[in-house]
């Protein structure tokens, strides 16, 4: 499903890989290893926000190198959420759809699909900055969903919400996980990996060590 | 103690501020108390005045819109991107505020002029720019469109580019992370900016009154009448400019309190 060969990324005295990795189908793997060791920037080339230097990305068989980001089959959820402040909730989950010009019917029926699943139904006219942290996290949740990826990568999700909030979140987690969808989780907490993760791989900079759930 | 000394620092810069607000506000005031309202009100009815005050108003925003369609680009291209040479364009689009503005207008008058290129080509349609609106709106915005691209590039700075990260990884190419996130997040600053353009452009004289005397936009109508009849004549004019002015910018802030309040 994601194959990454040999991959190395520079950037200023930081240097990541030659990294190889290997992601099956509907696979949930925890993404682990110490502070500045490379995880996020991981995330951010197998999105296609950054070129590697040398190696490879496959996603579904094809090599993500010369496709923008826009085309590939990855959704992204930030630590920060990145949620837009100039739009709605509404306007927010629709984003993805809007952008590809699906149709107006199509749009509201996902948006309202999705919404009762994530239970964010009575948000969908407010704006991010009136929602508390679990709300923001389920709202880019369900915004980053919403296209069907088919791979999904998490950014320290749950890093910046409190014990209750992060209890609500896993089970979020837990409903995504039922879909077919390959997720990237990183995380330090390991109440989050027994929980979430099928398997944990651990990042070292140059190298990469993997070990079952 | 310490709070005793803070609070006299702070008396000693409020009478200093003071001093400075006086030097703004006073000769401003001065002159609205100095024209008598009989005056001021044959003034306003004055066609010439009237046409002059409408004709400058509509080319400053006519001026302002046209040229915000390559200068907001060029703001986002500025915030946004690191290329060599960036400094000195940066540089570039200062000059217009640091240069006289009589030589500003005779800048634009020799790229405009019969003996120039461009106008000796024109000169070959017959046509003429020296002395027409066109004229005037290019003076207008050569002294004034730092004031749009400044505020625009430092409103595209601000919005922080993980949101346009984020828009392209749900799909959105180039143009759309422009048109639905950063434009719509810089708004407030490319509204001011051009607000300031045309203000500015509008004000201008030293530029405009090189490149076209006729057709008269009020600035050069306030100098006109201050030379041929004297201060009671231009006065009125002044005052009614001024406020017009003074309107656009309450009414700016206006704008912008609302906005903020909003966000």
């Amino acid at each position: 499903m994601l194959e990454i060969n040999n991959l190395q990324y520079k950037i200023g005295t930081f240097s990541l890989g030659p990294l190889s990795l290997s992601f099956k189908r509907g696979e949930y793997v925890a993404l682990t290893g110490p502070s500045g060791c490379g995880k996020s920037l991981l995330l951010e080339l197998i999105c296609g926000m950054r070129r590697p230097a040398n190696g490879e990305i496959i996603i579904d068989g094809k090599e993500i190198k010369g496709r923008k980001t826009k085309d590939l089959p990855v959704s992204m959820l930030f630590q920060d959420y990145a949620l837009f402040p100039n739009m709605t909730v509404l306007k927010n989950i629709s984003f993805p759809l809007e952008v590809c010009s699906r149709k107006r019917d199509v749009i509201h029926e996902s948006v309202v699909k999705i919404a009762k699943e994530f239970s964010i139904e009575g948000l969908l006219n407010r704006y991010p900055n009136s929602l508390s942290g679990g709300e923001k996290q389920r709202v880019a949740l369900a915004r980053a969903i919403i296209r069907d990826p088919l791979i999904l990568l998490l950014d320290e999700p749950l890093s910046a919400l409190d014990s209750d909030l992060r209890e609500e979140a896993i089970e979020v987690l837990i409903k995504i996980k039922s879909r077919d969808i390959t997720i990237i989780h990183v995380t330090h907490d390991r109440n989050e990996i027994v929980r979430l993760a099928d398997r944990e791989v651990s990042l070292r900079g140059s190298s990469s060590h993997n070990s079952e759930i | 103690m310490k709070s005793s000394n803070y609070s006299k620092t702070h008396l000693v810069f409020t009478l200093l501020g003071s001093l400075v607000l006086l030097f703004l506000i006073a000769p401003v005031v001065g002159m609205f108390l100095s024209v008598k309202a009989p005056f001021l009100f044959d003034t306003l009815k004055d066609p010439e005045v009237k046409s002059s005050m409408i004709f400058t108003l509509c080319i400053s925003a006519l001026t302002t819109l046209i040229l915000a369609i390559p200068s907001i680009p060029l703001a986002y291209i500025l915030a946004r991107k690191r290329f060599p040479g960036k400094g000195i364009i940066e540089a570039l689009i200062d000059i217009p505020v640091v240069i006289p503005h009589s030589a500003a207008g005779i800048a634009i008058l020799g790229v405009i002029s019969r003996d120039s290129f461009i106008g000796t080509q024109l000169a070959s349609f017959g046509l003429n720019l020296v002395g027409t609106s066109f004229a005037i709106g290019a003076a207008m915005a050569f002294v004034s469109l730092p004031f749009l691209i400044n505020a625009a590039r430092d409103g595209f700075a601000a919005t922080p580019e993980r949101l346009e990260d984020a828009a392209r990884t749900l799909g959105a190419d180039n143009f759309k992370v422009f048109t639905k996130i950063s434009l719509p997040l810089a708004r407030r600053s490319i509204i001011t900016g051009m607000v300031m353009m045309f203000a500015r452009g509008m004000s201008e004289f030293g530029a405009v009154v090189i490149v076209a005397y006729y057709p008269m936009i009020t600035p050069v109508m306030i100098f006109d009448r201050f030379n041929s009849y004297g201060l009671s004549y231009a006065r009125p004019i002044a005052v009614i400019f001024t406020a017009v002015t003074l309107l656009i910018f309450v009414l700016l802030r206006i704008y912008q309190k609302r906005d903020a309040r909003n966000k």
